[in-house]
């Protein structure tokens, strides 16, 4: 793609040299997620801003920042829900340009999970696990189900197969989604704010599920502000505002000693 | 602890009711005198004119008109033959108890069931000479209920059925196109006419299904060409009446397939145009349900790796179409309505029949005409039909409402 | 910055090797391509079928034709409009047609709809069950149906024929050919009070402005509008009052009538000779008051189906009220022939039957104006008794009656093309000469607010005297239905096609409006009038402050569709014989056979229908956006 038709030459703001930093995974790990310069716009919108970032495997990322700093963007880039104008994303070894084939492929190996479960409501629990990996993967469907099941026990709720998406708690929903994500068996796993819309007394079940992936050694990237969840598994925490990665640093470090301002006014508001 | 208790018993009773309902304060009061004066007149003149103004002869000889129109008399035994296959196909769909919403297609079915009943009393007291046929017919029905309950897999695929008999129902009316004579001979469908021509034009709802369904995609595609063209074609469509398009279609049509004005018979243009008509508003609808699927549903659907095809066809398409039910009933609805326009391309339907038997020279004769009770007929007759289907859409509308949540 | 330098790192080289057969951009670029071209096929193979189909009928795609005379006439013409008119012409009157049926049923229709609408969802049961089942019942069954119900089986057949037009209060008629109605048209003086009409509305208009101040500054509901309409009533009626006095006719302004053809018209006599020379400038809406001192109507009796029943032996002269003669009498034309026959009144004096007093009682009684046909000839013959019952039966039909009618006087207004219609006169019995006589030559040019008298009849031997007086019109004039023959004359006209039409389009649609009311009021959240009582309005003022604006934003915006569905289906006039742009457009076609350009024309013209309506619905809907915010 040609930059230089790109509206960010003409309306880049003046970024001083403080406004980015980089999150680049500690040396020595097997880059698993490698974000560099990369760049959104919509419309004339910029709402990503020279993100540099990486993931190492078996790293459990947490993004954290006010609502409208561009967390969705950033986490829906990484499996193309939205298209980057500028910059590189490389999952896996796999970089995703336009080229259809890298797009399936990096979309099998990334496991999605939404703020709004986004189930699909006319299909049963065991339907909604075995629909990709029958389609994509092109298991045999005896096989896709027994993985299901598998998946379902893991998520803590074997027996609601046969249940449509509407018969169940809004808890119960989201374990089924991350089942489902996880029985196409990625590499990758991005958490999109998965608890925020649960009553309160169910979002232990789902955190639970999550902190088990976690320490089951699945490399994944949180989008949440359960500070609870970052500081038990939590690797790295970035914390984002405006497009920018503002902050990186370990869990501990952002709850004892975070350094720039917005960072604390925003941990002030959420702790 | 304190027991539960009934409550106490003021608002019972025909008279509470009244007061409650009817004359509840002096506006809802005179509203009830007045209303209720003017419909028991109505009701009183509407049925003293029925049974006793009322010239009913006109309309009972001619119900072989209306019903089949020039089909040749002596075989009329194929639609009724005809009747008894959609009757016996819905009978066993109807009696399967598991499916959800077989309660639906049970109401519909005894409906159905009791009008082609009553039309075969009619014609054992009249001894038409199709009275057996009638009998079959009724017989039909209630066999395939009955088979359907006795054989429950049988009701359950009730599809295989329904396509045997879609498949048998044109070779009946149609006959075998080569044979000249005989019980199976060909009657070219320009004979055809009358309720039968109704419904046959009412079909047109089936492929008018996909083709909207497409328009619809297409309308609401990322790739604006694709999106453009659609909309101008389902906004032409809808732009002008049907009884333009069908007005135009009369010469359009032949022109459309590269054949000369005469090969296709007036009933082949009007399907055409009903189609494409029923297709664009069918186009408008499916747009309303597809709007209503969230986005989100297609992008976990391609966070999950299916493609876009897989994505439209299996996870978007099955909701939208699911939201849009009741308006696709109502959309058959109007079709059903709409077929009476027919009469521009000279077709006689069941509408237009009527036309035939005003100017019949003993109708003529008939002082201050027979259009009155001809038109009765035609209403009574269409609601039957529009009615029990709008009924059933709000059945559906319920079903889908209480599974959603 | 950091996103060039990237930019030298990336591998671009890499994404330049990506086959476009897996380019996600090159891919939509070439469905896109392959789809208009695909589109572009179609309509390429559909024109060239047209073109070739066109040319081996003979015919020709243009729209020359649109130029050349229409050669037929219209039921129903808003513009003036005759056969010698050009197609175009045609069929902006049937554009217009439709479009007044199309405003007229909108309005009916939302009357009628909101009516029905709050009716479904009243508590009172009884109103409740009817509202449903009206909709249900107009919902379910086809338009066409209810077209034809309330054309052939209600509106043609239930009223009387125009000969016995029912007479309304307000001198409204009512018959088989349709309404019509008392009606004021503006004049050739109308020029003299635009002035004060457009002073009016300024005034009007400052009214209306300082009202909304008055009402804002003391902070309090009212009136907005009383005050400026009685600010309107008032200038626009002294002006009328003076406008009056400028009042004149052109000088010369001559009526002549003819009551031997029943007709007459008004016209400027520019060489003064009394009658209409070619050139002569015909008047408009001039009122005239025509006196025939003596003469006679004729008619023959006969025997009539109307109002689905057959009337026997009636008799109808045109109908004559009893203010406008001083006598009238009825009397056989040949008595010999009517020998024992006598006349009972139904309306006197121009309707009746006849009828042989059976009992000899001296009156009618019902059964005594049929008689027996004994020879079968198919009229009566003298000596033709009522027979014992089970006879044919036929009225004492083919008997010849005259009405001999004395100091006749009407007043009638000149239509719009200057001619004024009466009811044909005959001489009376012995008046040939005594009406060769003329009255005193007129012309009294130019007088203000001054009478005209004129000859009627100046060249021909008149046989029927009459005399015109020609009266100054104000700005409007007053114009009252008469029925000189079998159709109206003066007032304003509703033809059956066009009330069949606005009624079933009206009715039908009000179904689906009444079914939009019902889901606006109810789609407004219960808190809302529970709130509302809460406050401790009524129930009336919680429905009309609270629900029914609240409902209404719901409830515009799929009336406006309803709106364009009822101007579209206004072309099933083609059933009713209403002359709409369809049923115009199906003629041009039929007669000129360029379908091909006729098929344009319809589909522009409802195009431009819908487009209007969807620019009208899309206002609306970025209003409502506006108000919910
Ligand atoms: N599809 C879109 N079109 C235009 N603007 C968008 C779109 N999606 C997100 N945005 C904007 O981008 C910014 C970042 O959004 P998002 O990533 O959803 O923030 P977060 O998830 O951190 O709350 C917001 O200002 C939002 O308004
Ligand atoms: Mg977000």
């Amino acid at each position: 793609m040609s930059l230089s038709t790109n509206p960010a030459t003409a309306s880049a703001p003046p970024v001083g040299a403080a406004e980015g930093v980089n999150a680049y995974a500690p040396e020595g790990g097997e880059k698993i997620i490698e974000v560099h310069g990369l760049n959104k716009w919509f419309g004339d919108f910029h709402a990503l801003k020279d993100i540099n970032m990486s993931v190492n495997k078996g790293e459990v990322v947490v993004i954290i920042g006010p609502s409208g700093s561009g967390k969705s963007t950033l986490i829906r880039c990484l499996n193309r829900l939205e298209e980057h104008q500028e910059g590189r994303i490389i999952i896996d070894g796999t970089e995703l340009t336009d080229d259809v084939r890298n797009i399936d492929q990096v979309r099998r190996e990334t496991g999605m999970v939404f703020q709004q479960f986004n189930l699909f409501p006319h299909l049963t629990v065991l339907e909604n696990i075995t629909l990709a990996p029958t389609r994509v993967r092109r298991w045999r469907r005896k096989e896709a189900e027994e993985k299901a099941r598998y998946y379902l026990e893991r998520v803590g709720i074997p027996d609601q197969a046969n249940k449509y998406p509407g018969q169940l708690s809004g808890g119960q929903q989201q374990r089924v989604a991350i089942a489902r994500a996880l029985t196409m068996g990625p590499k990758v796993m991005l958490f999109d704010e998965p608890t925020s819309a649960l009553d309160p007394e169910v979002i232990g079940e789902v955190l639970g599920v999550m902190v088990n992936l976690a320490k089951s050694g699945m490399t994944m990237c949180v989008v949440t502000h359960e500070m609870g969840f970052a500081r038990e598994v939590g690797d790295r925490v970035i914390f984002m505002d405006a497009g920018h990665l503002v902050e990186v640093g370990s869990p501990e470090h952002f709850f004892t000693s975070p350094r720039e301002e917005r960072t604390k006014a925003f941990l002030s508001k959420i702790l | 602890m304190i027991e539960a208790r009934k409550p106490p018993q003021t608002n019972a009773g025909a008279v509470a009711w009244a007061r409650r309902n009817l004359f509840h304060g002096p506006f809802s009061s005179l509203a009830t005198v007045v209303l209720g004066g003017i419909l028991i007149w109505a009701a009183v003149s509407l049925l003293g004119w029925v049974f006793g103004g009322a010239n009913w002869e006109r309309l009972w000889v001619n119900l072989k008109l209306f019903a089949v129109y020039r089909y040749p008399s002596d075989l009329l035994w194929r639609p009724l033959l005809a009747v008894g296959a959609l009757l016996f196909a819905f009978g066993a769909s109807a009696s399967d108890r598991e499916r959800a919403g077989s309660h639906i297609f049970a109401g519909a079915f005894w409906q159905f069931w009791a009008l082609i009943l009553g039309l075969t009393v009619v014609s054992i007291v009249a001894s038409w000479q199709v009275t057996p046929y009638y009998i079959l017919a009724t017989a039909m029905g209630i066999g395939g209920w009955l088979l359907g309950r006795i054989v429950p897999a049988l009701a359950r695929n009730g599809a295989y059925i329904w396509i045997a008999v879609l498949l048998l129902t044109p070779l009946l009316l149609y006959g075998l196109p080569w044979a000249d004579q005989g019980g199976m001979r060909a009657v070219p469908i320009t004979m055809w006419g009358g309720f039968m021509l109704t419904l046959v034009l009412t079909t047109g709802i089936v492929p008018s299904f996909p083709i909207g369904v497409l328009l619809a995609l297409g309308r609401r595609s990322d790739l604006p060409a694709i999106s453009y063209i659609c909309t101008a074609l389902i906004e032409l469509i809808r732009g002008a009446p049907l009884i333009v398009w069908l007005f135009i279609a009369n010469l359009m049509v032949p022109f459309l397939f590269n054949i000369g004005p005469d090969v296709l018979p007036a009933l082949g243009k009007a399907y055409v145009a009903l189609v494409m008509f029923s297709a664009a508003y069918t186009a408008e609808n499916v747009r309303g349900g597809l709007q209503s699927v969230p986005a989100g549903q297609s992008e976990a659907a391609r966070a999950l790796g299916l493609s876009g095809w897989q994505t439209t066809l299996l996870i978007v398409l099955p909701q939208a179409i699911r939201a849009v039910i009741p308006a696709l009933v109502g959309q058959a609805i109007a079709l059903f309505k709409d077929t009476s326009l027919v009469f521009i391309l000279n077709l006689h339907d069941f509408f237009n029949v009527h036309n035939t038997v005003v100017q019949q020279p003993a109708s003529i004769q008939i002082t201050g005409g027979i259009r009155l009770e001809l038109s009765l007929f035609l209403a009574v007759t269409y609601f039957f039909f529009a009615y029990r289907m709008s009924v059933a859409s709000r059945q559906i509308e319920k079903i889908l409402g209480v599974g959603e949540r | 910055m950091s996103s060039r330098a990237i930019r030298h790192v990336d591998g671009s080289a890499e994404r330049q090797s990506i086959p476009f057969y897996r380019n996600v951009k090159t891919l939509a670029l070439l469905a896109q391509v392959i789809f208009v071209l695909l589109a572009a096929l179609g309509i390429w193979i559909l024109y060239r079928n047209i073109t070739t189909g066109l040319a081996s009928s003979g015919l020709t795609f243009t729209f020359n034709f649109l130029g050349s005379r229409a050669g037929f006439e219209l039921g129903e013409t808003t513009i003036p409009y005759s056969a010698s008119d050009t197609y175009l012409k045609a069929l902006v009157v049937g554009f217009l047609n439709t479009l007044k049926v199309g405003i007229a049923g909108v309005i009916l229709c939302t009357l009628l709809g909101v009516m029905i609408g709050v009716m479904r969802v009243s508590a009172n049961w009884l109103l409740s069950t009817f509202a449903l089942w009206y909709v249900e019942l107009l919902r379910n069954t086809p338009l066409a149906v209810q077209l034809i119900f309330w054309y052939y089986a209600i509106i043609l057949s239930i009223p009387p024929r125009s000969d016995n037009s029912l007479q309304l209060p307000g001198s409204i008629l009512v018959s088989q050919i349709g309404v019509a109605l008392p009606w004021v048209y503006p004049t050739g003086n109308f020029g003299n009070w635009l002035p004060w009409l457009v002073a009016a509305l300024a005034v009007a208009s400052v009214a209306y402005a300082l009202r909304v101040r008055q009402l804002r500054r003391e902070g309090r509901f009212g009136n907005r509008f009383l005050v400026p309409f009685i600010a309107f009533a008032l200038v626009a009626g002294v002006g009328y009052y003076f406008a009056s006095s400028g009042n004149t006719l052109p000088g010369g302004t001559t009526a002549t009538v003819d009551p031997l053809t029943g007709s007459g018209r008004v016209f400027v006599d520019e060489n003064d000779n009394g009658v209409r020379d070619a050139g002569e400038r015909l008047l408009s809406r001039v009122p005239v008051t025509v006196r025939i001192p003596e003469a006679r109507l004729e008619t023959i009796s006969s025997n009539v189906v109307e109002s689905r029943e057959a009337v026997y032996s009636t008799f109808r002269f045109p109908l004559i009220q009893e203010r406008e003669f001083e006598s009238a009498e009825v009397i056989f034309r040949d008595p010999e022939a009517a020998a024992g026959l006598s006349i009972h009144f139904d309306s006197y004096p121009s309707i009746g039957v006849i009828y042989r007093d059976l009992n000899g009682n001296g009156v009618f009684d019902a059964g005594e104006e049929i008689y027996y046909d004994a020879n079968g000839n198919g009229s009566y013959d003298p000596g033709e008794e009522v027979p014992a019952e089970g006879a044919r039966i036929r009225g004492y039909n083919g008997v010849g009656l005259a009405m001999e009618i004395n100091g006749f006087e009407r007043r009638v207004v000149s239509d719009q093309t200057g001619a004024l219609r009466l009811p044909i006169f005959r001489p009376p019995p012995a008046g040939e000469e005594a009406a060769a006589e003329q009255s005193s030559p007129g012309g009294l040019a130019g007088g203000l607010g001054g009478l005209f008298q004129t000859p009627a009849q100046s060249e021909a031997a008149p046989e029927v005297e009459a005399s015109t007086e020609v009266h100054v019109p104000g700005p409007l004039v007053y114009s009252e239905p008469t029925v000189p023959r079998s159709s109206y004359f003066g007032g304003a006209q509703l033809s059956t096609p066009f009330l069949a039409l606005l009624l079933g389009l009206a009715i039908y649609t009000s179904a689906f409006v009444a079914e939009i009311v019902r889901a606006g009021i109810q789609a407004v959240p219960r808190g809302q009038s529970e709130a509302a009582k809460a406050l401790g309005l009524s129930g009336g003022q919680t429905f009309r402050l609270i629900i029914f604006p609240q409902a209404l934003r719901v409830i515009i915006p799929p009336m406006i569709s309803q709106y364009l569905n009822l101007t579209k289906n206004s072309s099933l006039a083609v059933l009713v014989t209403f002359s709409d742009f369809f049923l115009v457009s199906n003629t041009v076609g039929n007669q000129t056979g360029q379908f091909v350009s006729v098929y344009v024309i319809i589909l522009v013209g409802y195009l431009f229908i819908s487009l209007v309506f969807s620019l009208i619905l899309n206002v609306v809907n970025r209003r409502v956006a506006l108000v919910e915010r």
